[in-house]
């Protein structure tokens, strides 16, 4: 069976570079950067600039309220913040390494999608659906998802509005593929430079375990029993070697492998101490890591910030009644924590799927959104151009976010700029971006779990065909 | 119906989806409905519009008694006639006049500064339409020796910090000072010298004489630019250095430095709560003495109605004032519009005999006078110009209205222009004195109100009506059409599997086509920005160039279209392919007529007039003619009618006609009607090109689509 491939693949992903690096030109005419939609206090180079600023100085970054990022990204991205070239526009360099932060993901993305999509039409074969799984083999969902990513606007608008976002997105996209593949240290790597980024990805520790130790997305595992206990009925028929296979890749589908989890947890703790030994090194002069974690957590968990942005929470946080707050702010992130459970037991079958849902939800729910976490869901998203052929209302979604993200910015100069509009003007836009996430979220579970019911129903009838 | 189907299939669905399964079945019906509907409420705006009332209770406008006397009249005179007889003396330079007018301001204790400006011509920025209005504007094309000078004198309150001030604009040009100018001064040297020694003032009175000899608006631009947002860039100190400080502008410092009365550097009064730009007409309204209201700015935003309805209530109850605002005189004697009115009228009539309490008629001239009003309202507002130099202050959140004073007769009598003087100062004087009475921005009214007469105004909840009934069947019909074309697959699912199976993604490719014709529109509208770089173009040429060079790219556009790169997922369903197509088309019409709405309400609601219909009615010409019924005959020539309508220059042509004559249109005036958009930076000129030209090349599309 050939293997279909997006054509033109090279040339597409060369176009958003240049395309990219044509946009980075404008710098000052398109204005990005200071867009609320892209640049948030946590992902604002102009605000780790002033953080480096502050450093060089012998203050501690953190003074004044200004930067709240993380001190590895100041070492990194500093000095080139600083590093002019005659005659180009400023933050050339950083603005270069969004770029390649951005391809990079892209193609671990791919990378990611071709190992899910191997190792899913294998499943396929051995449930015996090998229709299915020729189906699944046409579309080249790791390419596509690939260029969802690299071209969508969103991705484009935050690479070029120099969010760091692209780097966040980048880790997160790390310890997915790392797991994908079952490289452990990789996968801890990327999973703990995530959380010390972004706070949120923390809870995607569940599913990259659920990733090393049942392995990548497959059909529900109660078909996986129903061929067992087939197999222990007739084991005579066919030969020998395709037998071992299958035995093989019903340990893989049962099997908890502890010894991957184990190991990942390792270099989890390695990694950890790793990055936080270098932070205290850091900030050691400047309150140490408590203050670190006060700074930069602790400005994440209690949205201390509450100039507007696309979500939801600056608004409400902005009217609610201050003796409130602290109850208001547990619920609203206990709001994320409740949703693990039983979406893990839902979907443990499929953890790059639950990965996906836990980043779209968190995306919709944290303090600080921007446009730069919608670019990484939308791009997980077409990882599973397969299995979600079937969702609904997918024109709907679309012509959604296409009308919310260009209303929003007219909403936003209705309200700064013309006078003419207030704050709920630019709310009503947030609202309605969050209600299309939630949409997506509840069509995308949807479909998924309809194509693990129409996998089911497949199987069972062929088990009575052939039992009859 | 296959939603129908699905309906009774399923037990039973909740009540909400029920309805728009209802709605979205019966799509036709419902489209037609609302159209009309839409066209109805427009039609009825005259008659729903309320009166207006003052909002803010802080103004009190006309509580005291005016103050001008005519010992401040007679001052007024002098001073105009010191500044005509300048213009009379030969050889005097146009500096002499701004030395007098500054030397009469500092005569009343004012902080009298000039302001040397170079005079920004507005340049198409295609990156320039949403930012903020930021002093990063460029102006390479300032040259030296054409300079302007703004002369303004500022009277600081007795009772204010400081932080507040109130505006007067009086454009002049200092080369030729014509009658009706000098009475403009007149009358803003009349208010200033009462103002200068009222002590009830709590906001500094800012007085502007702006230099129009490169016209009002830049003027007036410019000093605005300098006092909000003063600029500390490279190309100042370019200019002050190559252009070494003209000798004239230091000569004109001179007498009044010695004076010790002329402060250096930019003086600056507070924030500014309202502006007043005092013009006088020169040939005079037959009947009586009449002001002209002006309140139209930049992308149809207006000033708070609150400004509006004092200068209203002042002028018609204190000053005798007759108030107009523009109207579209073709209207008026339209017959259509009057047969409309009357039976407007007698359905009123109807109402009222029915029960008293209904009061919704007017007369029929009253209703075709409110019409033609409102007609030209949305004119002004949707083209997204600045009706007037006032138009510079709303960029900066500041309410200003122009106020043209015009006299009944020629005002070569003194005895007459004294009374005129005083009429108009008085005006002014009570304005300022209700403004000052003003303890926050202007917030109470509406910001986003039509104008139906100088009294009555159709606020944002009402229009807003008629044009969601306009837009309201785009996406029912859409969703029709999308459920119709994902529904209907094909049952040889043998032939093709993946493909059939890719049923709810179908649209991507219909998506696909769409954003490349929108895609077209941006290079379309991107186009004139180069246009205009080549040198000695008449219009004519520049509109043919522009014509085919959007012909062309339109052409590379198709070919790479259906290039291989693109073939990679053509569908087999050619049956549904239109209607797939329509549908995407129809929701990129809806998303930009709505955000379109948001932007500049007026351009949304006359385009959607123009579009809607085209949009709703588009499909293949070629099943209409195979069909050969006289209704699907009827649907295409309805459908080659819209679509000619839709195209741009014809739709401008065919409005121009009817609103002013045939006679001498051809195909420059387009040109400049478009030059004039881009130069003033309208959102207008946006839509046209990224909107509704896509829109209608797609509905084209759609009516020559081989199916």
């Amino acid at each position: 069976m050939k293997k279909k491939k997006v054509q033109w693949f090279w040339s597409w992903v060369i176009g958003s570079v240049i395309l990219r690096l044509i946009l980075l030109y404008f710098p000052k005419n398109l204005n990005l950067s200071s867009r609320p939609e892209v640049s948030t206090p946590l992902t604002s180079l102009r605000r780790l600039a002033e953080g480096y600023w502050l450093k060089q100085s012998s203050v501690s970054p953190y003074a004044g309220s200004m930067y709240h990022g993380s001190p590895l990204l100041l070492t990194l991205l500093g000095p080139l913040t600083v590093t002019r070239v005659e005659g180009q526009p400023d933050h050339l360099l950083c603005s270069l390494v969004f770029v390649i932060a951005d391809v990079i993901c892209a193609m671990l993305i791919r990378a990611a999608g071709e190992k899910l999509q191997v190792a899913y039409s294998s499943r396929l074969q051995f449930l015996g659906l090998h229709n299915l799984s020729e189906n699944s083999e046409l579309l080249p969902s790791g390419d596509f998802a690939a260029l969802v990513y690299l071209w969508n606007p969103f991705t484009i608008v935050a690479c070029v509005g120099l969010s760091t976002s692209a780097i966040e997105n980048l880790m997160v996209v790390l310890s997915l593929y790392g797991a994908c593949s079952r490289l452990t240290p990789l996968a801890a790597f990327g999973w703990v430079m995530a959380t010390h980024l972004s706070l949120y990805p923390a809870i995607l520790i569940i599913p990259v375990i659920l990733l090393l130790g049942y392995g990548p997305d497959a059909p529900p595992r109660k078909l996986f029993w129903q061929r067992k206990n087939l197999d222990v009925g007739n084991s005579t028929s066919s030969d020998s070697c395709s037998e071992e296979e299958a035995k093989n890749q019903l340990k893989m589908a049962h099997v908890f492998s502890w010894r991957l989890v184990v190991l990942f947890l390792f270099w989890t703790l390695l990694w950890s101490s790793y990055v936080l030994v270098l932070c205290g090194i850091y900030v050691q002069q400047y309150g140490g890591l408590q203050e670190l974690f006060k700074r930069t957590y602790g400005f994440i968990l209690t949205i201390q910030d509450l100039s507007p942005n696309i979500g939801v929470l600056w608004y409400f946080f902005a009217e609610v009644f201050d003796f409130f707050r602290n109850f208001f702010l547990i619920v609203f992130h206990g709001n994320i924590l409740l949703m693990i459970a039983p979406l893990a037991l839902r979907l443990n079958h499929r953890p790059c799927f639950l990965a996906f849902v836990y980043i779209l939800i968190s995306s919709m729910l944290k303090s600080y959104p921007s446009v730069g976490d919608s670019a990484l869901y939308l791009g997980l998203l077409g990882l599973f151009a397969y299995e979600l052929k079937d969702m609904q209302f997918s024109f709907f979604l679309f012509s959604g976010y296409v009308g919310v993200s260009l209303l929003s910015p007219v909403m936003h100069n209705l309200w700064i700029w013309r006078g003419t509009g207030n704050a709920n003007f630019y709310f009503a836009t947030a609202i309605a971006y969050a209600c299309f996430q939630i949409i997506l979220v509840v069509e995308s579970v949807s479909a998924m779990l309809n194509h693990d019911r129409m996998l089911t129903k497949l199987y069972t009838a062929k088990l009575q065909n052939v039992k009859s | 119906m296959g939603a129908n189907e699905n309906n009774s299939a399923k037990p039973r669905a909740r009540p909400i989806v029920r309805l728009g399964i209802f709605l979205i079945s019966h799509s036709n019906i419902v489209s037609v409905v609302c159209f009309t509907a839409g066209v109805v409420a427009l039609l009825l705006l005259p008659i729903l519009a309320k009166n207006t009332y003052i909002s803010e209770n802080a103004l009190m406008p006309g509580s005291a008694n005016n103050m001008l006397s005519t010992h401040h009249v007679s001052d007024a005179n002098k001073f105009i006639k010191d500044l005509t007889d300048l213009e009379f003396r030969s050889g005097s330079s146009p500096i002499e006049s701004q030395k007098l007018i500054a030397h009469y301001m500092s005569a009343l204790d004012a902080e009298v500064t000039f302001h040397k400006f170079y005079p920004q011509f507005n340049h198409f920025h295609p990156l320039h339409f949403f930012t903020s209005p930021d002093s990063d504007i460029i102006s390479e094309n300032a040259t030296c020796s054409s300079f302007g000078i703004n002369t303004f004198g500022i009277i600081r309150a007795p009772r204010g910090d400081g932080k507040e001030a109130i505006v007067l604009v009086t454009p002049y040009n200092p080369n030729k000072v014509g009658l009706g100018e000098a009475l403009s001064l007149g009358i803003a040297y009349s208010v200033f010298s009462l103002l200068s020694h009222v002590t009830w003032l709590a906001k500094d009175i800012v007085w502007l004489v702006a230099d129009s000899q490169y016209g009002e608006y830049s003027a007036v631009a410019a000093w605005l630019r300098e006092y909000q947002a003063p600029a500390f860039r490279r190309v100042d100190i370019v200019n002050s250095e190559t252009c070494n400080e003209s000798s004239t502008f230091n000569e004109l410092g001179q007498d009044l430095y010695l004076d010790g009365k002329l402060y250096g550097g930019f003086r600056r009064a507070g924030t500014m709560a309202a502006a007043l730009v005092i013009k006088v007409a020169e040939q005079g309204n037959q009947y009586e003495d009449s002001l002209n209201i002006y309140a139209e700015a930049s992308n149809g935003q207006m000033p708070n109605l609150d400004l509006i309805n004092i200068v209203n209530y002042l002028a018609v109850h204190k000053q005798g004032l007759r108030i107009k605002v523009k109207k579209m005189w073709s209207l008026l004697g339209s017959k259509w519009l009057n047969t409309l009115g009357v039976i407007f009228e007698s359905l009123g009539r109807i109402a009222r005999s029915l029960n008293p309490q209904w009061k919704f008629g007017i007369p029929a001239t009253e209703y075709v006078e409110g019409a033609a009003t409102l007609a030209s309202s949305l004119y002004y507002q949707g083209l997204g110009v600045p009706t007037g130099p006032h138009g510079a202050f709303r960029d900066y959140q500041v309410d200003a209205i122009t106020l043209e004073i015009s006299p009944k007769v020629s005002l070569t009598k003194m005895i007459r222009r004294n009374e005129f003087i005083l009429r108009g100062g008085r005006l002014i004087e009570g304005v300022i004195r209700s403004i000052n009475n003003l303890l926050e921005k202007f917030h109470q009214s509406f910001f986003l109100y039509l104008l139906t007469s100088p009294s009555k105004f159709v606020s944002v909840g009402v229009y807003m009506i008629s044009f969601a009934l306009l837009v309201a069947p785009l996406p029912i019909v859409a969703a029709y059409l999308h459920s119709n074309a994902s529904n209907s697959t094909p049952q040889n699912t043998s032939a093709l599997e993946v493909d059939a199976s890719h049923k709810s993604w179908k649209w991507l490719n219909s998506a696909r086509k769409v954003l490349v014709i929108h895609l077209w529109g941006v290079v379309v509208s991107l186009l004139p920005f180069f246009l205009c770089q080549v040198p000695n173009t008449t219009p004519t040429t520049n509109f043919i160039l522009w014509g085919s060079l959007s012909a062309s790219s339109l052409l590379i556009l198709y070919l790479i279209l259906g290039s291989p790169i693109f073939e990679a997922a053509v569908s087999l369903h050619e049956k549904n392919k239109w209607a797939s197509l329509k549908s995407v088309t129809i929701s990129t019409a809806f998303i930009g007529l709505s955000l379109m709405s948001v932007i500049n309400f007026a351009t949304a609601e006359i385009g959607a007039l123009l579009i809607v219909p085209i949009c709703l009615l588009a499909r293949p010409l070629k099943l209409d003619t195979q069909a050969r019924s006289w209704r699907t005959l009827l649907r295409a020539s309805c459908n080659l009618a819209l679509g000619f309508i839709g195209f741009p220059p014809v739709a401008f042509v065919l409005l121009k006609g009817a609103f002013e004559d045939f006679y001498g249109i051809n195909v420059s005036d387009y040109w400049n009607w478009l030059e004039s958009l881009w130069a003033w930076n309208s959102a207008t000129y946006l839509y046209i090109g990224v909107v509704h030209l896509p829109c209608w090349a797609l509905c084209i599309n759609i009516l020559f689509h081989p199916c």
